[in-house]
Formats: C-alpha cells, structure tokens, sequence
C-alpha cells in the first residue's frame, strides 16, 4: 500500500483532507435537501391507500415511512390516518408483511375540517335544505357547496374586519353611548354576520370511514375537501400551488400544528426591519468615527479589537442584557411615567416588538460596523487628500467622496445584520416572542404600528410547534415547510451580500490591513 | 471696491462650523455606540454583584461545591434553583451547568476540528483557485444557517434516527475516513488518463459521492455487522457490559449537530491563516524536493500555528455559547457524567428556559445573570486572545514577506 501511495509521492493523508471537504459538503446538500423535500412535499396530495391487514379491520390512510423492527429482519410502516374523532388517533403502524392488499379507490376522500383534523374516508351523501344527493352525486354537490361556503366566509371575514371592528371601536372610544348612527351601522352589520353564519351552517355530509363506522359533518366545518387517488398529475399540481399560498398567507391554526405562517412571517420581517432601522445609522456613524474621526492610537484600536469581539458574544447574552435594560430597566420605568394607570398589568416592562428590535439591533451592531470600517479601510488614501487638498472640508470629504465609495460595504454589513437578525431566536425568547399572537403588532387602530405587542417569529414558531405543541409527528411537515422557508429567506439574503462583496473586491481590489 | 473676500469667508466659516458640527455629532455618535454597546459586560456585573454582598449573600462554595442533598449520603451537586413543591429546599449548585457547557463545546469540537482544519488545509493547498474562490463562499452559506432549524434537524430527526441505528450510526465514523483513504488507493490503481480525470484538486468534489457510497454501504452492512459482534443489540450491549445509559438527545448528537455549526467558522480562520504564509516558504520546500503534503506539514503548518489555534479558539467560544442547538437536541438534563450518550444541560440553554420565568430581583434571576456574565467573560476572552493571536501573525507574515 505505501508504494502505492507514494507512487506520485503525496501519501494517503491529502486524501483525508479532501475527504472531509466533501463531508462538509455532503452534510450541507442533505441538509437543504432534506428541508426541500420534506418541506415542498408536505403540500403535495399524497395519494390515499386502502390497506387491508391480514387480521382486522381495513383502514385508509397515507403511508408515511418505514422501519425495520429491532431486533428481527421484519419492517413496519406508518400511516397517517386521520379520523381522530373515530378512532381517538391519527396514526397507525403495521407490519408490512401483515398487509394482504393495497388498493387505491378512486372515490376515498381527504377532508380539511377545522374541528378534529383530517378525515380519510368515503363520502356517502351531502344533506341539506331538504335535497340530499347520494352517490355519484355528491361529490359535485360537496364542491359547489364548499365554493359557496369559501364565498361566504370570506364576505362575513370582510366584514368583521373592515366593518364591525372599526364600529366597535369608535362606539368605545366615543363613551358609554356613541353615535346613533354608528350604532345602527354596526346592527346592520352584525344582523348580516349572523346571516351569512346561518347560510352556512344546515348541511350535513355523511360520512363512512373504510370499514363502515358512518359519521354526519356538519358542512361548516369542513375547509376542504379532495380525492387524491382521481386527481391527474396537472391537478395534483394546482393543489400543491394552493398549498404553498395557503401556508404563506394564513394564520396557524389546531395549536400551530396546522394552518399557515402569515403571522410569523410578518411579525420576523417587521421586526428586522425595525431593528436596521437602527442598527445602520448607528453603526455607520460609529464605523465612520473609528476610522475617519478618532486618533488612531492604541486606545482606538482596543476598542476596535473589542467591538470586533462583541460579535463573538453569545447572543443569549445579548437577550439577557434586553431583558434586564431594555425590558425591566427602561420598559418598567415608562410604565410607572406613562402608563401607570395600567399597572400592575405591564405595558412595556414586557417583552414586545420595540424590545425586540432594540437587543438585535445591539446584537448585529459589530457586524455593521465591521463591514463599514471595512469599506472604509479599502478606500484609497489618495482620495481623500486630493479631496482636502482641493479645499473641501472633512465633511464634505466624506459625504462627496468616501461614503459613496463605501456604500456598497455598508449595504453588505446591513444585509448580513439582517440574515444574522432572522436567524436568531435564543434572545426572543427573552424579549418578546410569543407562541400565538392574536393581534398582529400593526392595524389601523391608532398609534398604527404597536410597538409593545408581542409578535411572533419563523424561527421560534419552529422552536414551538417542534417541542410543545401535544402532536408533534403532526406537527412535523408544517415545521419542515417553516424552516424551508427560514433558510430561504437567510440564504438568499447571504447571497445578496456574497454577491455584493464579491463585486466591490472585484472594483477596489482587496484590503489594506 | 466690491471685495468678494468677507463674502468668501463668511461662506468658509460657514462651512467650518458645518464640519465641526458635523464632527462632533459623529464623534458624540460613535462613542455613544460604543460605550453602550461595551457597557453589556459592565451591567451584567453591577446585576450580579448583590448576590455575593449584601445580607442575604450567597457563599460561593454553595455555587461550585457539592451540598447536602436530601435522601443522597454524599453531598452532591445539584441545580435546583426553585423548589418543585412548596417547602422543598433549592440547590444553586452551577457545577453540572457549566460541566454541560463544556462536554458540549468540547464533542462540538472534536468533530468539527479534524473536518474543517482537514478542509481548510486541502483547500489552501490542493485546490485550484477559482474552486476555492467557489467553496469559500459555500461555507459561509452553511454558517449562516440558524441554530433553530439545525437544533430542529438534530433533536427531532437525528437523534430518533442514530437512537435506532446506533451501531451504524458509530461505524459510519470509522467508514467514512476509511473511504477516503481508500478512494485514493483504488485513484493511484487506475491508468494514468483516468487518474488524470480525477484530479486530486478537484477531490473535494468527485469524493463526495464515493463517499455517499460508502455510506449507503456501511448502513446497509450496519445491522449484520451488530448482530455479528454484540447479538444485534448495541445498546443493550452498552448497557449491560459497561453499564453505560442511552438518551435519544445526548452529547454525541449535540457535538454533532453544533461541530456542523462551528466548522465553517474554524475552516474561514484556519484557511486565512494557511493561505496567508508566504508562497516563499512553501516553493522553497517543494524546490528542495518535498511533496505537497511534507511542505504543508514541516513548513506551512508550523507558520500558520497559531492562526489555526485562534481558529480553534473561535470556533471554541461559538460552542460555549451557541443556545437553541443545545436546547433543542441535548435534552436539558443537568448532569455530570463522562458518558457521551447521556444528555445534558448547558449554560446557554438554562437561561433560555428558565429566565422569562425567574422573579426579578431574586436569587434565581442574579443567578442566571451570573451565567450570563461567565459567557460574556469566556467568549471575550477567548475571542481578544484569538485576535491578538491573529494580529501578531500578521506582522510576522508580512515580515517574512519583506526578508524573502
């Protein structure tokens, strides 16, 4: 072996070296590409099998992975069963080797129902206003009334929200009494909202799992219904679309183990953009003032070295010091000034959004400033003098010909803040994160945007959904589908700022130190 | 006379007070941010020091020494910071935190250092620039992944999976070096046009699905080759012949799950430091006859020490302090033991859990801002030291530079 080795001389040790980029590598791609798969396929509509067991009864349900039994060379497979009204579960798993057949009935439905999960089964008739359609029939009947239902829900949310809550508010602000007029308004309103509640309620579906146990649904509870076994592959792909919408544009639902993220994702990206709001004046400023304004001596560049070393800083540390200053210090303080008559309910001596912003403003502030000195540092001292020695001021130097120069390195440092900014969780959990947030942090309620509401965060809703929610293997694709999208959002930000960096090497060459 | 000059001037010193003013809101500015943002460790201090003055001081032996605990006849140490039942008595023993801190950062390490100083070093000197100008950036991808989603990797997919297929999981460790290994045996077997396809430069490359072979195999021989050796049962082995526990979330999986975290940044470090040795010292070698390899190891590597020790130190600080990967996939039970494959709680993580619900101004709560300030302080360290480390390199980089 050794002469083989040595036949061009290297030995065998440049091939661990080598081995352990590709392991880098390796470890990387699965990663992303597990979160791809698991991610994007948990919206596909996987196809529903009827599983006939050897022994008992036949059940439906969507195979979900396999493992072999320790012990012993026999493999057993989980299913996704749903009804878990019928049979107080939503799992099941069997020995593959106990299945007699598999069959893939065209006619099993999927229902999406906001009380009790999923249900997997047949539909037998759809009941309602004194018509009941039956076999071939109902199927079309269920989709046309679940189409009217859609219209009707989304008109009484319509109203809710642009009508009533407006009206109610302004009838409590406006005193015990309030202005007729107001008050008829919300009447009206209010009198259609129970309309449309009473259009929908009435239908009934009957039901019947696979081995005959039948159910009446009532319809208004039923968000959607569809036959994956008879969907082509173009359908199939339409419903995955309508998925990912849905995902990106509702709010979670069944304790953040069902529904989408709206909520998260809006409270993450307010929240980062509160905090470079004021993490790149600031950290401009202090980038400009180490390297153009203060006297270059040993002091400065301790101060340098320790700025530098704060983005080593653990960023739990970093929540601790919100929690004790910004939180019980500040936010406790403008409590007993402003909000005293509130007390001893906190109004902002709690975690909240302002909070938030402020620690990870904190948090990414030595990266801004690393990344601005940077720019700085790279523009060349002969610009600077032919600027002064034209006659321009050390302001005017700056702002005509140094900060332009450096803009791009600025940009880098803000979008590298952002991505560091997303990602973090641990000092949320110390400032201001919540599980559930009812009131998204803005509305049109007066002073608009709230900063000291609570919100909620992609990367925590992960943290939570993933350890505390009561069906964590439920859970399970919707945490996968978050996380997709977190690292999404993270990678494509790092791309920009990769690319970014990339090209300012390319126009001033490297660095001076 | 029309003198244009008071004009001029009132214009110029217009503009002077512009740029003092200017100067002094940058000034006023910038030390404003940096005193704030160096005042961390000075209030996490000021919030500590009543627990050791004062009346009701703590006795720091009570912190770091094992106490009496009720029903054990040797004293203990144990972290129970609020009772359970009403009248139970706490514990503050810090021990078994920081221990779990330690054991973290340490199997953390002692993955991630052979894997990204092994990268490091055949980056810098293996491949060909416009690759490694291409791989550079790909790292950095993978350091930006947040902990969240890599603790949620680890502690609901990882650890379930390895807790199945422990034996497969340990021989993959051996496997995988051993296919690299062989890699390059069977490369130097085949004719020389085919050798010359796959470049040893590019290895990183053309090694990763081999690699992903050998891994496949050694999965699918994983079950026959335990059954073979320990009855088909490895952790019932372990725990039987060595009497060694398993939890699902442990240390290994942390180490794990936090060394693919931390890698990323001791291979950008390390490979700076590598790169930066002065091409001189290393064509000097290779002109005298040495291999690639013997000039990385007696001249390249003695050079850049200390730039790959500051890597580790980094690398090293970002373990201690790195919460929601431990959180998330070490189980957060404060123990103290050696064993890898029980859990642990770590620093970082306790304060996490347990500060939203700590009442201001008590023990509990100082206690945790003492854990807060012991990370600040090690990280701070760590990291100047490493700096400082860095900075010296430089200078005698550009030394040898000049003498050459």
């Amino acid at each position: 072996m050794r002469t083989l080795w040595h036949r061009r001389g290297e030995g065998p040790w440049p091939w661990l070296a080598a081995g352990s980029v590709a392991l880098s590598l390796l470890m990387l791609l699965a990663l992303l590409l597990l979160l791809s798969v698991r991610g994007l396929g948990h919206f596909w509509p996987d196809e529903v099998a009827l599983v006939m067991p050897q022994d008992g009864q036949p059940f439906a349900g969507v195979a979900v992975r396999e493992e072999r039994i320790p012990g012993g060379e026999a493999r057993e497979r989980l299913y996704f069963t749903g009804n878990h009204d019928l049979d107080g579960d939503r799992w099941r798993w069997v020995e593959v080797s106990a299945i007699a057949a598999i069959r893939h009935p065209a006619e099993l439905v999927v229902l999406e129902r906001s009380r009790w999960g999923q249900f997997l089964g047949r539909l037998v008739a759809v009941v309602g206003d004194g018509e009941r359609h039956s076999g071939e029939a109902a199927w079309p009947a269920l989709q046309a009334r679940l189409a009217e239902l859609d219209a009707l829900r989304d008109e009484r949310d319509r109203l809710r929200d642009d009508v009533v809550v407006p009206l109610v508010r302004r009838l409590e602000n406006s005193g015990s009494l309030g202005d007729a007029e107001s008050r008829a308004a919300l009447a009206a309103a209010q009198a259609r909202i129970r309309e449309l509640q009473s259009a929908m309620g009435g239908d009934t579906l009957i039901l019947e799992s696979v081995d005959g146990r039948r159910i009446a649904q009532p319809l208004d509870l039923v968000l959607r219904a569809w036959r994956p076994n008879a969907m082509t592959p173009p359908q199939k792909l339409m419903a995955w679309s309508e998925g990912v919408w849905r995902f990106l544009s509702e709010g979670p639902r069944a304790a953040n183990s069902a529904g989408g993220v709206w909520p998260a994702i809006f409270g993450t990206v307010l929240m980062v953009l509160l905090m470079s709001l004021v993490v790149t004046p600031f950290g401009v400023l202090a980038g400009i003032y180490l390297n153009e304004v203060a006297h270059q001596g040993p002091l400065t560049r301790l101060v340098r070295i320790g700025v530098r070393n704060l983005a080593g800083v653990p960023s739990i540390v970093y929540g601790v010091f919100g929690l004790g200053v910004f939180v019980y210090g500040i936010g406790g303080t403008l409590d007993e000034w402003f909000f005293s008559d509130r007390l001893p309910s906190p109004t902002f001596g709690t975690g909240g959004l302002l909070w938030a912003s402020l620690t990870l403003a904190l948090l990414t502030l030595p990266v801004v400033i690393v990344a601005t000195e940077e720019g700085l540092a790279r523009v060349p001292d002969h610009q600077r003098e032919g600027a002064l020695a034209l006659g321009a001021t050390r302001m005017e130097m700056l702002t005509r010909v140094v900060l332009p120069m450096t803009l791009p390195a600025m940009l880098t440092g803000m979008i590298l803040a952002v991505a560091r900014a997303a990602g973090e969780v641990a000092p949320l959990m110390l400032v201001g994160v919540a599980k559930l947030a009812p009131q998204v942090p803005v509305d049109g309620d007066f002073p608009f945007l709230h900063l000291e509401r609570k919100f909620m965060h992609l990367g925590y809703h992960i943290y939570d959904a993933a350890f505390h929610g009561d069906d964590v293997q439920a859970a399970m694709p919707l945490v996968f589908a978050t996380a997709l999208l977190l690292v999404l959002v993270i990678l494509v930000l790092n791309l920009t700022a990769i690319f970014l960096r990339h090209h300012l090497r390319a126009r001033h060459g490297a660095p001076r130190w | 006379m029309n003198d244009p000059r008071p004009h001029l001037s009132l214009r110029l010193r217009r503009r002077r007070v512009r740029d003092r003013l200017a100067t002094l809101l940058i000034t006023a500015g910038g030390v404003g941010v940096v005193v704030s943002v160096l005042a961390i460790g000075v209030f996490l201090a000021l919030e500590v020091v009543p627990l050791f003055l004062g009346e009701d001081a703590l006795n720091a032996r009570e912190l770091w020494h094992p106490q009496p605990v009720e029903g054990y006849a040797e004293p203990q140490h144990r972290w129970r910071p609020e009772p359970l039942v009403e009248g139970d008595t706490t514990h503050f023993g810090m021990a078994p935190l920081v221990w779990g801190t330690l054991k973290a950062a340490l199997w953390a390490l002692l993955f991630a250092v052979p894997l990204a100083l092994g990268a490091a070093m055949h980056s810098a000197l293996y491949m060909p620039r416009r690759l490694r100008a291409r791989l550079k950036p790909t790292l950095e991808l993978m350091e930006a992944l947040p902990g969240v989603v890599i603790g949620f990797v680890a502690g609901m997919l990882l650890a379930p999976w390895v807790e199945r297929h422990l034996a497969a999981a340990l021989l993959l460790l051996v496997a995988l070096p051993f296919g690299a290994l062989l890699a390059g045996g069977l490369r130097a077997l085949l004719p020389v046009p085919l050798q010359q396809r796959l470049p040893l430069g590019w290895a990183g490359l053309w090694l990763a699905p081999w690699l992903l072979l050998v891994g496949g195999a050694t999965l699918w021989l994983g079950p026959a080759l335990e059954a073979a050796l320990v009855g088909g049962d490895l952790r019932g082995w372990l725990a039987d012949t060595l009497g060694l526990d398993y939890a699902a979330r442990n240390a290994m999986i942390v180490g794990l799950a936090m060394g693919f975290a931390v890698i990323p940044g001791i291979y950008a470090l390390a490979e700076d430091a590598l790169v930066g040795v002065p091409d001189s010292l290393g064509e000097g070698a290779q002109a005298l006859g040495a291999t690639r390899w013997q000039t990385l190891c007696k001249v390249v590597l003695p050079a850049a020490a200390p730039g790959i020790f500051s890597a580790m130190m980094i690398g090293a600080g970002r373990a201690v302090g790195e919460t929601m990967i431990v959180l998330m996939a070490s189980g957060n039970t404060a123990l103290m033991s050696l064993n890898p494959m029980e859990g642990l709680r770590s620093l970082s993580a306790t304060i996490a859990i347990e500060l939203p619900e700590a009442a201001v101004g008590g023990t509990h709560y100082r206690l945790l801002f003492l854990a807060a300030l012991v990370l600040f302080a090690f990280t701070f360290l760590v990291n100047t030291l490493a700096e400082g480390v860095r900075t010296r390199l430089r200078h005698r980089y550009r030394r040898l530079e000049g003498g050459a």
